[in-house]
This record gives structure tokens, C-alpha cells and sequence, in this order.
């Protein structure tokens, strides 16, 4: 679904009304007050349309001149709601405030509706004051909220992006759309001789390589931080000891820069990446992300206001199994190359090894998501009992068909999605597109089912400072008020969440 | 005319450990002039941002007037540790001030002989390290305002320290880690010949937990 959002006119008073008395029922507004309202010199309407159709309105007021804006109403229909149309009526109404000359932004909201003053936090209002029994007839508090903390709307902003989320410290420098600076520091090779990613060996790293990191981004966008208008840095998902790293860094460097700070999601980062390669991001789409921590399928409508989960993995990552496969068959770490190059030549319909929940009764409950567990115990046992046997088996085979078994599930799965949900569009994303096969079948599966297919350069495709870069810009871009400094690291945060 | 290239007078000091709870100071030529304390030790990253943001506030003092941050480099808990590292290294060059490390477990004698002058025995300084271990320190006594630390620091099981010190009299603390001594410390220590460390690496004493992997078996 895909909403418009544009002033109202007074034509829009029926449907405005129909919604006024269906959310707000005994307080709602009588239809004289909302005409008078809606035609008032210092007021400002807007109303949100999908398909012709009003679904949402909110209005402000503020005088000729006046540094003080009020909110005066805002309401989504409840069978719209989730989807970000209350989120972007309110951005349209503080950057019209702010343009307006506006310092400070009141409102009032009743202190039952906490969904509605979850979504003035977001916009950086606090509670003021009390006004007792202020809803009639219900008899209920309103509490006074405000906020000050208005969005500063750059046309081409100069953003900096922090993301150690995992094993790389990134750092990256976008000018609007515009990459300038994407500095990597990898731990990789001191996690080779354990087998996988130890997080507190991550944390570490991230904690040595980040002034370097940040010297040399600097360096290479040839900009000072005092050039800056805003700093992003993710804030999750990931491992939790990685992510506060980078959290307290960037929190300590808004701080003593003066710079906005946004918190945003790494997820949403990975998708925001291809922004950089496009110079946009056609939506709605279809998202796949493979990385050793995820394995995740998005269905985006807005990159600032709409991500909604449609599946991800129930146990392992796609990279985790690659790596544990790899040290199965005796292979370095990480697996995922490894893997590719030990399948040179092997067959990939030698060994038919299992695809995890596509069974007809995985389906219906797990229709979008990924399992890799099993295949990883089904390659492990293959193994073993031909070593057992004191069997020969052939390595490259084995390699093939695993890795076919991920990427069939992968891709069929990504198709899947796009092709139930009507959206002809696939955009890749995370460590393991890398994978040569990935690439190959997907570029394939697209092309027969009709589905234009994105794969962002392989830089971008990797954790990356560049893609937090990017989706901070956006944000700044789009007007939305920088995040308040007490947000946390949520190594589970959900991708519905853009921005904290 | 010639270019000047630091107009900062050494007024100005911002002092932040994250080894136990989060806590921050500013400092004015050694004196505290504000200061804030969070004892809880989960919710580090939380609390950083808006801890700084407050004492400058406090203080009515601008990020580009604090010439020197001053940071604990622990022993303590690794992940909270990391998060006042992290944040003291980039509030550094985003304010264009130096920085500087200062062993967390000092800060907490400087504290003690302020309030016990009595120098005659040694004092012993320990943090929880969970795991039911301790970090420790020994100290001698206070010179110019600078703890003198004879041992440590080191991690070890309280029995084990019971035991090396058994034939010592000793004197113990267990006061909680503040800012403003840590920041009171680095004062002291510009003023002696040695002047303050300018090393701000964390000191964790133990190895990351994880063990080289091999393949496992995985059917009988």
C-alpha cells in the first residue's frame, strides 16, 4: 500500500468527519468546528490518501510570526494504522511548523492513548503539565506535551555513519545521496582459529579500530567534523557488546560536536545501501538479507516508514552454516568462500540434502522463514558415516550440494515473497551475496518469474558504516527529528523499528 | 600574524569510568564542579550521552572549552568499560582535547585517602570481577595527590589474595568509583615529572572466554 500525503481542502471535510467520529468518538470534534478548522488563516490541515481515499488527517496552528506551534489533532483509521501514516502526517507537520519559524511544538493527548504519545516520544515531546479531567464527558486527564527538538531539514546533509554491530568497524560519509568515505576495519582473521565470531573478541577490535577508522574516513571524504550535519550510528540489531561500542561513541561525539544524532537499524541500513549504487531506492520491494548473523526477508514499502518482517531464520544464519559446514569438511573460516571454492567442479545434485521448512506443513506456518540447523547436522552426519565406513567421499560434491540446498531455499523463498505479494522487485543484501551461486541462481530465478533484481556492489553489500550513513541522511532529508541521546543498544531490535 | 592553534586554557577537565556504574565529571583546575553518578552497572550506553551532556550543562561549559578528557581505564566489567572508552575517545577529537587514561582502581584510593589521611599501612582496593574473583591493587600511600599503587592491578580469587597477604597488615576499601577523583588524579598527575599516561587502552587482565574450535562430532 502506498499513501499520499497533501494538504487538505475543504472537500475533505465528509471524510475527515467520518474518521473524526470513528477514533474519537464521544470527543469528537463537531463537524462546524472541524469546517472552521479546516479554513482557518493559521492552521495548517493535512490528510493522508490511499487509493483516492482519505485514511488519516492531522492539523497544526500557529500564528503569523508566532515561535510556538500546536498540534491540534491527528488521527489514522484503525485499519491503516501500523503502516507509518501517523508517523509521516507528523513529520509534514513539524517541518511545515519549523518552516513556519516555529522553536516549539505543543500538543495534548489523553493520558489513556499511549500508542499516540509513543509516537510524540519519537518526535522528542515531553510531558509538561497536567490538565485535569480535561475530556469531557469520559472525565479523562490530558497530559501537555512538548518538544523543541525540531528537525533541521538539509537538502544535500553531510552524514557520518558508525555500525559495529558485528566483526566490522565501520565508518562511512555520505554528502545527501552521495558517498564519500566507507572505511572498514574487518576482525575476521582473529575469529579464523575459533570457527565463528567470538563477540567479546569483536567488541575489543571494535573498540581499537574505531579512531583509526574514523581518521581515515575523514581523510578520504576530505571533511572535518565540524562539516558534519549529523551523526548516525546503529543501535541494532546485533551483538550487544559490539553495538554499545559504537553506541557510546557516537553518543560522546554528539555531544562534543553539537551534531544531531540518529539511531537507526541495521537491517533497514542494508536496504537504505542500494541508495548509494541508484542514486534511489524503488519501492515497494522485496528485500533478501544473508549475512553470517542474518537471514532475513523484507517486504519495504518505505525505506523511513514501512519495513515489515516477513520471515527470517529460526535457528543459524546462512553464513553461520557455511562456516560450520566448512569446518565439517576441514575447510578455514570464514566458510562461505571456502565453501565456494571447494564446490569448483563438484556436483550440486549429488547428494540431495535437505531444504529446511519447505515441507507443505512447514509452510503454512513458516512460509517466509529459514532454517539451517538440520542441513548442517544432515552434511555433518554424510560425513561421519563415510569416514565410518571408511569411505572415500568427494569433497567438492559435498561443497555443491550443500551450498545448493542454501541457496535453492534462499532464493525460492525470496521469489515466493515477491511474486504472493504482487511486487516484481528483489533487492540483495548481507555478506553472502558474495556467494558466487547465490548470485548466479538468483540472477536466473528472477529473470524467468519476471522480478528485476538488485545486487549493490559487494562493499555495500557488507556491514558497512556507509549504508548507516545513508539511512541517517535519508532521514534528515525526509525532516524527522534526531533520536534523544538516552536510546539504547537492542541486539534484538526489530526491523519494524527504522529509527530509536 | 601567527596562526594560533590552541586558544584552550587548561581550565577545563571531562572526567568519564564506565568500570562499575556510569559516572561523569567536569573539573575546573582539579575541583569538581559537577558531577553525576549512575550506580547501576547494566545500562552504560544509555546513560553516557546524556551523563556528559548534563555536568556541561551543569557547568555552563561549552564541549570546545575541555582541553583534557580523563578516563578510567578500568579493571572492570568488559562490556560497561568499553562504553566509557568508546565515548571518551571520540568526545576527544570531537572536541579537540586530549585525552588521557588513568587506572580505575587509583581513582578509588584517591577517594579513601582523602578521607583517612592515616597512611601507616598499606591499602588493599578491590572491584568485584564476578566469577568470584576480585580485582585488586596495593598501595603504599598518597603522594602530591597521586595514589602510589605498589601492586596490581590484578584479578585473582579473594582467597588467594587472603593467603599472599596473610603476613601484611593492611587497611581495605570499598568505596565506589566517582568521577571527579578520577579526574582529580589526572590533575595531580600533570603536576608531578612523570605527568598524566596518555594511554587510554582498557585494561581487561583476562582473555576473551572462547577456545579454538574444532569440528564436532555429530552423530555416535
Amino acid at each position: 500500500m502506498t499513501y499520499l500525503i497533501r494538504e487538505a481542502t475543504a472537500t475533505d471535510l465528509e471524510p475527515i468527519m467520518a474518521i473524526e467520529v470513528e477514533c474519537f468518538v464521544n470527543d469528537a470534534w463537531s463537524k462546524e468546528n472541524m469546517q472552521s478548522e479546516l479554513a482557518a488563516p493559521h492552521t495548517y490541515y493535512l490528510v493522508a490518501v490511499v487509493e483516492d481515499f482519505v485514511v488519516g488527517y492531522a492539523g497544526s496552528s500557529q500564528l503569523d510570526g508566532a515561535t510556538q506551534a500546536d498540534i491540534q489533532t491527528i488521527a489514522v483509521k484503525p485499519n491503516q494504522r501500523g503502516s507509518g501514516i501517523g508517523r509521516a502526517l507528523m513529520v509534514a507537520l513539524t517541518k511545515e511548523a519549523k518552516r513556519r519559524g516555529a522553536k516549539e511544538i505543543f500538543l495534548e493527548v489523553r493520558a489513556d492513548n499511549t500508542v499516540a504519545q509513543k509516537l510524540y516520544k519519537i518526535f522528542g515531546f515531553k510531558q509538561i503539565g497536567l490538565r485535569k479531567q480535561y475530556y469531557k464527558p469520559d472525565g479523562v486527564d490530558a497530559f501537555v506535551m512538548k518538544t523543541s527538538l525540531l528537525p533541521e531539514v538539509v537538502a544535500e546533509p553531510l552524514v557520518l555513519g558508525i555500525e559495529t554491530s558485528c566483526d566490522e568497524t565501520g565508518i562511512g560519509i555520505v554528502r545527501g545521496n552521495t558517498l564519500l568515505a566507507n572505511v572498514i576495519s574487518s576482525s575476521m582473521e582473529l575469529h579464523a582459529r575459533f570457527g565463528g565470531v567470538v563477540p567479546e573478541v569483536a567488541a575489543r577490535a571494535h573498540l581499537e579500530a574505531l579512531l583509526p577508522v574514523l581518521e581515515q574516513a575523514l581523510a578520504e571524504a576530505n571533511v572535518t567534523l565540524d562539516d558534519l550535519d549529523a551523526i548516525a550510528v546503529t543501535n541494532g540489531p546485533g551483538l550487544a557488546g559490539a553495538l554499545m561500542v559504537g553506541v557510546g561513541a557516537a553518543k560522546a561525539l554528539a555531544v562534543a560536536t553539537g551534531k544531531p544524532i540518529y539511531a537507526v537499524n541495521h537491517l533497514v541500513g542494508h536496504v537504505g545501501a542500494d541508495i548509494l549504487d541508484q542514486g534511489s531506492l524503488t519501492v515497494p520491494t522485496i528485500a533478501l538479507l544473508v549475512s553470517g548473523g542474518h537471514t532475513s526477508l523484507l517486504l519495504v514499502k518505505d525505506l523511513l516508514n514501512d519495513v515489515q518482517l516477513l520471515g527470517e531464520t529460526i535457528d543459524d544464519a546462512a553464513g553461520e552454516a557455511f562456516d560450520k559446514v566448512a569446518r565439517v569438511l576441514s575447510l578455514p573460516y570464514p566458510g562461505g568462500p571456502e565453501i565456494d571454492k571447494a564446490a569448483l567442479g563438484g556436483n550440486p545434485s549429488a547428494i540431495r540434502f535437505p531444504r529446511g521448512l519447505t515441507l507443505p506443513k512447514d509452510m503454512d506456518e513458516h512460509r517466509y522463514d529459514f532454517s539451517f540447523s538440520g542441513l548442517k547436522t544432515a552434511v555433518a552426519r554424510h560425513v561421519e558415516l563415510a569416514e565410518s565406513k571408511g569411505e572415500e567421499f568427494v569433497v567438492a560434491d559435498v561443497a555443491a550440494s550443500f551450498r545448493e540446498a542454501v541457496v535453492d531455499v534462499l532464493v525460492n523463498k525470496a521469489i515466493a515473497a515477491c511474486l504472493d505479494h504482487k511486487i516484481h522487485r528483489l533487492l540483495l543484501g548481507g555478506g553472502v551475496i558474495a556467494n558466487s551461486r547465490l548470485r548466479e541462481v538468483a540472477i536466473a530465478k528472477c529473470a524467468a518469474n519476471g522480478i528485476e533484481l538488485r545486487i549493490p556492489p559487494l562493499s555495500l553489500c557488507t556491514d558497512n558504516g556507509a549504508m548507516i550513513a545513508i539511512l541517517g541522511s535519508q532521514l534528515v532529508q525526509g525532516g524527522y527529528a534526531p533520536s534523544t541521546l538516552d536510546f539504547s543498544a537492542d541486539s534484538t531490535l526489530s526491523v519494524t523499528t527504522i529509527q530509536s | 600574524m601567527n596562526t594560533v592553534t590552541s586558544t584552550k586554557l587548561p581550565n577545563y577537565s571531562l572526567a568519564i569510568d564506565t568500570s562499575a556504574g556510569t559516572t561523569v565529571a567536569l573539573l575546573s583546575l582539579g575541583s569538581v564542579v559537577a558531577e553525576v553518578n549512575y550506580l547501576e552497572p547494566m545500562t552504560h550506553s544509555e546513560r553516557i550521552g546524556s551523563a556528559i551532556q548534563t555536568v556541561l550543562k551543569q557547568g555552563q561549559v561549552s564541549p570546545r572549552d575541555i582541553y583534557q578528557v580523563v578516563v578510567g581505564r578500568g579493571p572492570g566489567p568488559f562490556t560497561g568499560l568499553r562504553v566509557g572508552l568508546a565515548a571518551a575517545k571520540f568526545f576527544a577529537i570531537g572536541a579537540k582535547a586530549e585525552l588521557v587514561g588513568v587506572c580505575s582502581l587509583d581513582a578509588i584510593a584517591y577517594s579513601y585517602y582523602l578521607a583517612n589521611p592515616d597512611q601507616s599501612l598499606p591499602l588493599l582496593v578491590t572491584t568485584d570481577a564476578r566469577r568470584k574473583e576480585v580485582f585488586w591493587a596495593l598501595y603504599a600511600g598518597i603522594i602530591e595527590g597521586v595514589p602510589t599503587r605498589v601492586e596490581g592491578p590484578s584479578v585473582n580469587k579473594p582467597e588467594y589474595l587472603t593467603e599472599y597477604l596473610s603476613g601484611q597488615k593492611h587497611v581495605l576499601c570499598d568505596l565506589p568509583i566517582t568521577a571527579s577523583a578520577l579526574g582529580q588524579v589526572a590533575y595531580y598527575q600533570a603536576l608531578t615529572d612523570i605527568g598524566p599516561s596518555k594511554d587510554s587502552s582498557p585494561i581487561y587482565l583476562r582473555e576473551p572466554d572462547a577456545v579454538p574450535g574444532k569440528a564436532k562430532k555429530v552423530s555416535g
